[in-house]
């Protein structure tokens, strides 16, 4: 079993301030710190656990720039058997379908049975890259997949759907599975691990254009403050008296 | 098979004083004899990740074998193959990201100075004193009113000290026990690094999980290393701090076993409570070397105990109610957050609190309602600081 993943190197932005540069189309990024998309964090996992009942190898993609080696390496450590780091010239302004051509172009030629993506990216969220790379590759595909097996040739895979309903395919491989968080319990990189993968594998594409973009980001902006929303102040105690106070006035307790 | 484990002659002190063998599948004996006739060890029906360092086990060996170091390479072997507890994968993953075990950006790391007016060091700058908060002070809302006592307390020494603000980075104490070596091999590099960046007299901590890293394991640091217990007592017999006020009650300490057992630290804190006018000292009839572990160290504060037996904090507190006191006294952070869970717990809020020696001496000297009452308080107190030194 030859599987690729294709994973993203993302900032984390549960709590951290996000600014958007004088461009008004691009973070900030000098104060955020940054790690494997949480998605694809499980499509790897998917792979090294899959690889553990089947032989095989592990190649993991990513269009990036330089810093994208830490996600590479961590998925080296972690198992995978080498890595490919694309950077277009004009990195700064790929939408996804330019990101899935830039991918096609070198998964093409790996002879992969299978290939594993995130379902979506924490950072621009469109979903849009594992589905267009299948197209381009010509095999199926099936998004948001919680469960995966594979067997004789076929994968058997169950979707998420609206409304708690359960789909399961089976699907001839080759064939792109975009993997939905909660699939598995990804596993740790050690540090040390971390510093033995650069022995590993690490093949960098550079000096390439991305071409074909569809897709522009014309404005980047933070959505107007609303009117409705309350801000309450004070200490822990205070504040959680005032929202009971609030909560309870509605109905709501 | 570790060369450490030969001198072991099967006696038993180990298990027999292990806090934890009580109530989980965890037998040192029985592990280290697997590993003697090498059996492999495998730690899910082990308890290895039960442990809580302690220490007993160590102080307690007639041979010296240092135990607790054999568990942490147990348990460095789960961390090398990567399949842990999923807390404990986010708590190392976050230390390495922020910082902190907590999960919390570096940006909020000195919010719980909450505007109050400390000094913070940048490069090249010199203090007497460097308070190193350390992460559950700095994120924790409960223990962050340690890190503010501690802050009112000192002010009132009129000493020069400072902090790190956001600079300040987790100690590794606890990584090191979860067993993710290199990551603590990159924190004590960091932080060394960053520390050269001032010329520091003394560096203190608020929580002896800190301290014993950096007094024990750190190689490199060219300035004094104590716990907060030390340099507060050593401030009172100066005369520099006058407990004045009282607290009138009836108070039982307990040893952190990062203060006691592993640094042999045990009359600081007690000499400290007993400056307070009106405090009625109790001991715990296990106290100092034998002193009941609250289950919060060894990186226990993130890994959950497999087993249902009535938790050790738990104990702890209802030797409390026995001894009928008001306040449970500690010197460690984690300490107060693990007993005052089992306050809850036990429903024992109404009878008994848990506190901060560093709390109480903020309570006696009326310092937080001093804080409250007179807002140009904190300047007063910098401007008083400056001119003392």
């Amino acid at each position: 079993m030859n599987i690729a993943v294709c994973i993203k190197r993302v900032p984390e932005t549960a709590e951290a301030a996000v600014n958007i540069d004088s461009s008004e189309k691009h973070i900030i990024p000098d104060q955020l710190v940054f790690d494997i998309n949480e998605a694809d964090n499980y499509a790897l996992e998917e792979a090294l656990l899959l690889r553990e009942k089947t032989e095989g190898d592990i190649t993991l993609f990513t269009v990036g720039s330089k810093e994208s080696d830490e996600v590479i390496k961590m998925g080296l450590a972690k198992g995978a058997t080498r890595g490919v780091r694309i950077t277009p010239e004009n990195l700064d302004n790929l939408d996804a379908y330019a990101v899935a051509k830039l991918l096609a172009e070198q998964v093409k030629e790996g002879n992969f049975d299978l290939i594993l993506t995130g379902c979506i990216s924490s950072d621009v969220g469109n979903s849009q890259v594992g589905v267009t790379l299948a197209e381009l590759l010509g095999i199926p595909h099936a998004t948001l997949v919680i469960k995966m097996g594979i067997e004789d040739g076929f994968a058997t895979v169950q979707r998420e759907l609206e409304g708690g309903l359960l789909e399961e395919l089976k699907i001839k491989l080759p064939a792109l599975f975009t993997i939905q968080t909660g699939i598995n319990e990804p596993r740790y990189a050690s540090i040390l691990g971390i510093k033995r993968a650069a022995q590993k594998e690490l093949r960098v594409i550079e000096n390439i254009t991305a071409e074909g973009m569809k897709a522009e980001v014309v404005k980047m902006y933070y959505p107007p403050v609303g009117k409705m929303a309350e801000i309450l102040e004070g200490g822990v105690e205070e504040v959680s008296g005032k929202l009971c106070e609030i909560l309870k006035g509605k109905g709501l307790l | 098979m570790n060369d450490i484990l030969f001198g072991c002659i099967q006696c038993g002190r180990c298990t027999g004083g292990c806090p934890v063998s009580v109530r989980s599948a965890l037998n040192i004996r029985k592990l280290i004899y697997r590993s003697l006739i090498k059996i492999k060890n495998k730690s899910k029906d082990l308890g290895i990740w039960e442990c809580t360092t302690c220490s007993t086990c160590s102080i307690r060996c007639p041979k010296g074998v240092d135990v607790v170091d054999y568990i942490i390479d147990l348990r460095s072997d789960e961390i090398e193959r990567g399949k842990v507890q999923p807390q404990v994968r986010d708590t190392l993953e976050s230390v390495f990201k922020f910082g902190n075990p907590w999960g919390r950006i570096r940006e909020k790391r000195a919010d719980w100075l909450e505007g109050n007016g400390v000094r913070i060091l940048q490069p090249g700058d010199k203090t007497r004193f460097l308070y190193f908060v350390g992460c559950t002070p700095c994120y924790d809302t409960r223990t962050q009113e340690i890190a503010r006592a501690m802050v009112r307390v000192l002010k009132t020494a009129s000493c020069d000290f400072a902090i790190l603000g956001i600079q300040e980075t987790c100690c590794g104490n606890e990584v090191k026990r979860m067993g993710e070596v290199g990551l603590f091999e990159m924190l004590v590099e960091e932080n060394t690094k960053l520390f050269k960046k001032f010329d520091i007299g003394t560096f203190f901590t608020t929580s002896p999980h800190c301290f014993n890293t950096f007094k024990n394991e750190y190689i490199d640091l060219d300035f004094v290393i104590e716990h907060y217990t030390t340099l507060i007592n050593r401030f009172i017999k100066e005369g520099r701090i006058e407990p004045r006020g009282k607290f009138e009650k009836r108070v039982v300490f307990h040893d952190p076993c990062f203060l006691g057992k592993q640094n042999d630290i045990y009359e600081e804190p007690r000499e400290l409570l007993r400056s307070v006018p009106g405090i009625e000292l109790f001991e715990f009839e296990r106290s100092r070397e034998r002193s009941l572990c609250c289950e919060g160290g060894g990186g226990r504060m993130w890994v959950e105990t497999e087993s249902d037996e009535e938790r050790l904090a738990v104990t702890r507190v209802k030797d409390a109610a026995v001894l009928e006191v008001d306040v449970i006294a500690t010197a460690c952070p984690f300490c107060l957050l693990t007993l005052e869970d089992a306050v809850k717990t036990s429903n024992l809020e109404d009878s008994i609190k848990v506190m901060d020696i560093v709390e109480i001496l903020d309570e006696a000297l009326g310092l937080k309602d001093e804080e409250e009452r007179v807002p140009e308080y904190q300047n007063t107190r910098s401007s008083d600081s400056k001119q003392s030194q």
